[in-house]
């Protein structure tokens, strides 16, 4: 047979099978997984790195978990660095952002080696939300935490199997440290079940084609991805942008972007001190926020890998609330990963109005509510994000209830499972009529959804942003509204929350989750009017309004 | 009285309507098969089968059975061809339709549109009352507001209602009062509840699944009702069958009441055919692929048995969420691959093949039509693959120019010569399949190399043997009559209905007693829904399997039940069983609680099924059915002179080995050096792979 080990269809045709192969571990995990939050709202990511630990390929999932995986690998590659450290079969896992893990204690990095020709030629790892990983509070979140040891155990990049032998004791501490130990050794087993597909898919394509090939298709893979990028990168406006907002809670963030011929730099330096409370993000965390909007920026659609993130400089400061040090507590960092991600977005819309529609409601809307399942008599956890409206584009009207710009290819819960398994019952899941995000096209509708429980003594534990400022609009446009929980006591009166921890919950209260709805852009009296009539027909708005914002007799 | 019997089946494709007529004398038993094909007529899709009938020299009035497979609901579907819907829900959801499941496949692109729901909000209507996830009765239904949104669905042209609860699924009570109450009201209006065609938990797919089967059915009703008119107008007197997504056949009435079963109607009677087939040649593990103009479906079958499954979704891909429609379907994995596929060459050098597809007009660059696009065929026609003196059996004349111009505007996009492009596009074209095939075997824990490969639709044979090396397969079998093998299987088809019911319960012997009393009132409905089909209840088999899942998981495993009742004895095999399913699937067990989460309930009895009669084999030497020899490509394997075989001409037991090509005037068959070929004696071709 000819030499094939440049050949550029041997090569591409490997490309596809780390595609598929990172898809096929992906659906290995969803299908075993005990959390609803990995199985149903597919709170997960896998991937493939090369024998350095550089991104090759990522599975479906989220967006906010490609750019986790490397990072892990990485660490791991340097922690067991002596020649016998890493023998094929072990596998490792971290979830300590302070030792590669880049979110938050409930997400464990599992990875394991590939071997070829007696050498790692690749990384298979996953990583998934798990429910409980022990800490103060049950599902190990809470707005309390002062530091990292209040938050979960904490497993800083080690073996949990050794040449396919699970370390039992290493397992054991695992798993004793859960409030719900099945689960979380269910999960860890499918992540493990997940790498061991790819290890298994990767050395059959290695031993058909070379090991040499193989590692030559990824290279050639990331260069891909770093040309495409390079390419679009060209097309970016030029220049300095700046963008200073205050968050709910007062702080002031501030973000200065400079595009540049062959960098897109982010500097995130001039920011506050990390908080003493969980609402801080790794330096790692930022990183994500920024390659994903720069994937979007550049290329959305062509597969995302370690050389499409090339062209990124971020330049944070140790210490601070995008850079945080040991042992800051960094429970609610993906709210924080969305606020960078949403003021690089705003900072930058106004420049680039065909690639950046308006503000969306821009928050995982995270919400915690455990219990006692009144019929089965067993603990349930319900771990979930939430729908919501996002932005009026330039083409278009915002879309109504999808995920937010972190989650992607995730699911929210139906109703009808949520009431078998949790014992509680939903009374109702619609869109959001409240005001906000008119414009000469609207921003989509968040959602309202009621939860009402079923049993007592249950909690509710929630972290939203954009509760106080609501989503941002673009060219006249108004902006949208606030995301918030309702909290509606049985007998007593309603309180709304932003975030709340452990707060107890009683038989028939209802908790009312509302997320906003998008901004919209231009000034409302050009919208379409016959647009206008059928929001008037479709019951969005009153034909009051109607006369009101857009000055439309309906 | 005619000593005869003819069956006769038609399949409507989207560029052909096919025609497959087996005539069996009763005294001797020997059998004689007929073929035709005519262009499919689009919106009369009626006319294009009375048409192959006659192209077919089919006489309606002696035909005994007749089964149709047709495209006309995805047409409709995916054309938005349907009628106007109204819905009514729950209180509380009516934006359920519109809510989805808020995912958004495409995330990096901000600009993501959410598919559109097929009912617009003001056609969404609530009602108060609730049943819980166990069918208790929470709130009572309240009618009340009935009167009013019918008035208000008049008003707005509404031509049929879809019915949607809360948990209909455990107890359709209020589902069937609504409907009862709306045809008292409306009688002249269609209107279809959820639970009449799924009896499985998630609210939004229910629904989904309930507005598509409305939109639909006014319009499959009706040309359901053109075709049977027009069947008997030409004097044909016996029932009509309709092929169903899970690989059975229908009565055209319960088809006309919920036609969104037969969404996939053709691929699966083609997967239905290649399990058939499986059996009849004693290969019961078969990787089923059926290679047409613009795409490619596989799909997996171990032990005889073809996997159905109720998660299917239209128009879902990478870059969007498509719909999902709750209905037992085949499980399969289709590509846009196929011999009209385009290939071309993206900004970074890169070389795609499909999923655009030069379709039949202006088809490949050969077909001198005004292509200029280079499709995967032109790069079988410039390999010498595909005969260019015998392209489409003779009927068209190779524009060899046209072909020559398209592959070398590839090869300079590439920085190759037209050879080397050619066959970067067979190699990715072969890679893009094997990627599918991969998907539905080792994706669900089965080794190809158990298999054999199955391969039908006009390209079948031109990739089946590249794929098998590719994968490892041992074996591939080209059925007699791939070309029109969907109708083939059409003819081997069951009545068949498969119910899959939700109801959660442990593992253990009380868990047993209420599944088999879930199973009792399913096989009751079962026979009494063939009875009112004039079908022996004596004579219905069933199959059944449960769905289990660890506790705390979510998705769940599929695990056949030995037949006979359920007993708490036999918890502990049915434990063992899963486990060792499981663990096939996914690498590990856990020792953990087991749940069932429902059942499937497999609903089948003959109706006239085709018996085969084998030919004895003959002699081994081909040399009769060889007629030239020609250089042809085999990519990596290099040009290799290879014996070129007259299809038609080859008899079973004749043998010869590869490299060769084997030509018909439907197909044409690669067969790569070393490879061996054997006819069988129902005339379909073995090809032994080179190890």
């Amino acid at each position: 047979m000819a030499d094939l080990s440049n050949d550029p269809i041997t090569l591409e045709i490997i490309q596809n099978s780390l595609q598929a192969t990172a898809d096929e571990m992906f659906a290995a995990m969803k299908k075993t997984s005990m959390s609803s939050i990995i199985y149903e709202v597919l709170d997960m990511g896998t991937g493939i790195m090369d024998a350095d630990g550089e991104l090759a390929s990522s599975g479906a999932g989220i967006p906010a978990f490609i750019g986790v995986l490397d990072k892990a690998v990485k660490v791991f590659i340097a922690k067991y660095d002596k020649p016998g450290d890493i023998k094929p079969g072990d596998v490792f896992a971290t979830n300590d952002p302070y030792y590669g893990g880049v979110t938050h204690l409930n997400d464990i990095v599992v990875g394991m080696p590939v071997f070829a020709d007696g050498r790692i030629i690749a990384w298979t790892a996953n990583i998934a939300h798990n429910s409980d990983v022990g800490g103060m509070a049950p599902g190990s979140l809470s707005g309390e935490a002062t530091e990292i040891f209040q938050e979960g155990i904490r497993l800083p990049a080690i073996k949990i199997i050794s040449e396919g032998e699970p370390i039992r004791s290493v397992m054991d501490i695992i798993k004793v440290n859960s409030r719900m130990p099945d689960v979380l050794e269910g999960d860890v087993w499918a992540a493990i079940a997940s790498v061991r597909v790819g290890d298994r898919r990767l050395r059959e394509i290695a031993a058909k084609y070379g090991a040499e090939t193989f590692e030559n298709a990824m290279t050639s893979f990331m260069d891909f991805g770093e040309n495409v990028s390079r390419k679009a990168l060209a097309d970016l406006p030029k220049g300095t942008f700046e963008l200073s907002e205050e968050q709910d809670d007062g702080r002031i963030f501030n973000v200065k972007i400079t595009i540049g011929d062959d960098e897109f730099t982010v500097d995130l330096r001039d920011n506050p001190d990390q908080a003493d409370n969980p609402v801080n993000t790794s330096r790692d965390g930022v990183m994500v926020a920024c390659q994903m909007i720069f994937k979007s920026l550049t290329d959305a659609h062509s597969p995302a890998n370690g050389g499409s993130f090339r062209p990124i400089n971020l330049l944070t400061r140790e210490g601070s609330v995008f850079h945080a040090r040991e042992p800051a507590p960094i429970g609610f960092y993906y709210e924080i990963e969305l606020r960078v991600y949403d003021i690089m977005w705003r900072c930058l819309a106004p420049h680039m109005p065909d690639r950046l529609a308006a503000g969306h409601f821009a928050s995982v809307c995270g919400t915690f509510i455990g219990g006692i399942h009144p019929d089965t008599g067993r603990q349930y956890t319900i771990i979930e994000p939430q729908l919501g409206g996002w932005g009026a584009s330039r083409e278009s009207d915002g879309n109504s209830a999808v995920f937010c710009g972190f989650h992607g290819e995730t699911y929210n819960c139906p109703a009808e499972i949520n009431e078998a398994r949790n014992g509680l019952y939903v009374d109702r899941m619609e869109l959001n009529m409240e005001p906000g995000g008119e414009g000469k096209h609207t921003g989509g509708r968040g959602i309202v959804m009621d939860y009402r429980v079923r049993a007592d003594n249950g909690f509710l534990t929630v972290g939203y942003t954009r509760s106080k400022f609501p989503a941002w609009a673009v060219d006249g446009g108004r902006e949208g509204s606030p995301n918030y929980v309702e909290f509606r006591p049985h007998g007593g009166e309603p309180e709304r929350f932003a975030f709340v921890s452990g707060l107890t919950t009683k038989r028939d209260d209802v908790i009312r989750v509302v997320t906003g709805n998008g901004g919209g852009l231009g000034d409302p009296k050009e919208r379409d009017p016959d647009a206008v009539r059928k929001d008037v027909k479709n019951g969005l708005i009153s034909p009051q309004r109607a006369k009101e914002v857009y000055g439309l007799e309906v | 009285m005619s000593s005869k019997s003819i069956r006769v089946a038609t399949d409507v494709g989207g560029t052909f309507t096919d025609l497959v007529c087996f005539e069996t004398d009763l005294e001797t038993g020997q059998s004689s098969v007929r073929t035709a094909k005519s262009d499919t007529t689009p919106p009369d899709f009626e006319k294009g089968v009375l048409n192959v009938l006659k192209k077919g020299d089919v006489d309606s009035s002696t035909v005994n059975f007749l089964a149709h497979g047709t495209t006309v609901v995805i047409n409709a579907l995916t054309e938005r061809k349907g009628v106007r819907v109204g819905l009514i829900t729950t209180e509380g959801f009516r934006d359920t339709l519109e809510i989805a499941r808020g995912n958004r496949p495409d995330f990096f692109n901000l600009h993501y549109q959410k598919p559109e729901p097929f009912v617009p909000r003001y056609l969404r209507r609530e009602l108060p009352g609730r049943m819980t996830y166990r069918g208790e009765e929470r709130a009572p239904l309240d009618l009340a507001g009935l009167p009013a949104i019918l008035d208000d669905f008049r008003k707005e042209s509404v031509e049929a209602i879809a019915v949607c609860f809360l948990h209909s699924y455990a107890n359709p009570a209020h589902e069937k009062a609504a409907v009862e109450e709306i045809q008292r009201l409306w009688p002249e209006t269609a209107v279809v509840a959820s639970h009449q065609i799924t009896r499985e938990w998630r609210e939004y797919e229910r629904t989904n699944t309930a507005v598509l089967s409305a939109y639909v059915q006014p319009v499959a009703e009706r040309y359901l009702q053109r075709l049977s008119d027009g069947l008997k107008g030409d004097g044909y007197r016996g029932s009509m069958y309709v092929m169903q997504s899970n690989c059975g056949v229908d009565s055209l009435e319960a088809v006309s009441r919920i036609p969104i079963t037969m969404v996939e109607s053709g691929p699966a009677s083609g997967f239905w055919g290649a399990a058939e087939l499986g059996k009849l040649i004693g290969e019961p593990n078969v990787l089923a692929l059926d290679i047409g103009g613009t795409t490619a479906k596989c799909s997996l079958i171990e032990n005889g048995q073809v996997k159905i499954m109720t998660d299917y979704w239209i128009e879902r891909d990478r870059t969007s969420a498509g719909y999902p429609i709750m209905v037992p379907v085949v499980d399969l994995v289709e590509i846009g691959n196929g011999g009209g596929s385009i290939a071309w060459v993206d900004d970074f050098g890169k070389l795609h093949v499909g999923p655009q597809s030069a379709g039949a007009v202006p088809g490949p660059a050969a077909y001198g039509k005004g292509g200029t696009e280079a499709t995967a065929t032109d790069a079988n026609i410039w390999l010498g693959r595909i005969n260019a003196d015998y392209f489409c059996g003779g009927e068209v004349e190779t524009d060899m120019d046209a072909t020559r111009s398209a592959i070398e505007a590839v090869g300079e996009k590439l920085g190759t010569d037209a050879d080397e492009a050619a066959r970067g596009i067979v190699r990715i074209a072969n890679n893009n399949m094997v990627n599918a095939l991969k998907l539905v075997s080792l994706n669900r824990g089965f080794d190809p190399r158990d298999f054999t490969l199955v391969a039908f639709g006009g390209g079948g044979g031109m990739h089946a043997a590249a794929l098998a090396h590719e994968l490892g397969v041992k074996k591939v079998v080209i059925p007699a009559g791939a070309p029109v093998f969907s109708a083939w299987g059409m003819m081997m088809s069951d009545l068949r209905r498969d119910y899959f019911v939700t109801r959660l319960v442990d593992l253990n012997a009380d868990g047993v007693g209420q599944l088999e009393a879930v199973f009792a009132e399913t096989e009751a409905l079962a026979r009494d829904q063939f009875a009112a089909e004039h079908v022996d209840p004596a004579k219905v088999k069933f199959l059944r399997f449960g769905k289990f899942r660890y506790q705390n998981q979510e998705h769940t495993t599929e695990v056949l039940l030995e037949a006979g009742e359920l007993t708490p004895e036999r918890v502990a095999a049915i434990e063992a069983d899963f486990h060792e399913t499981y663990e096939r699937e996914y690498t590990y067990r856990l020792d953990a609680p087991v749940e069932v989460v429902g059942i499937h309930l497999v609903a089948s009895a003959e109706v006239g099924k085709l018996t085969m009669t084998r030919e004895e084999l003959g002699e081994a030497d081909a040399t009769s059915a060889q007629k030239a020899t020609r250089k042809v490509d085999f990519a990596l394997e290099g040009v290799h002179d290879a014996a070129i075989y007259n299809g038609d001409l080859l008899r079973p037991g004749m043998a010869f080995d590869g490299p060769a090509v084997v030509e018909d005037s439907g197909t044409t068959i690669v067969v790569h050096p070393g490879d061996k070929v054997t006819c069988d004696g129902y005339g379909n071709i073995h090809i032994e792979i080179r190890t």
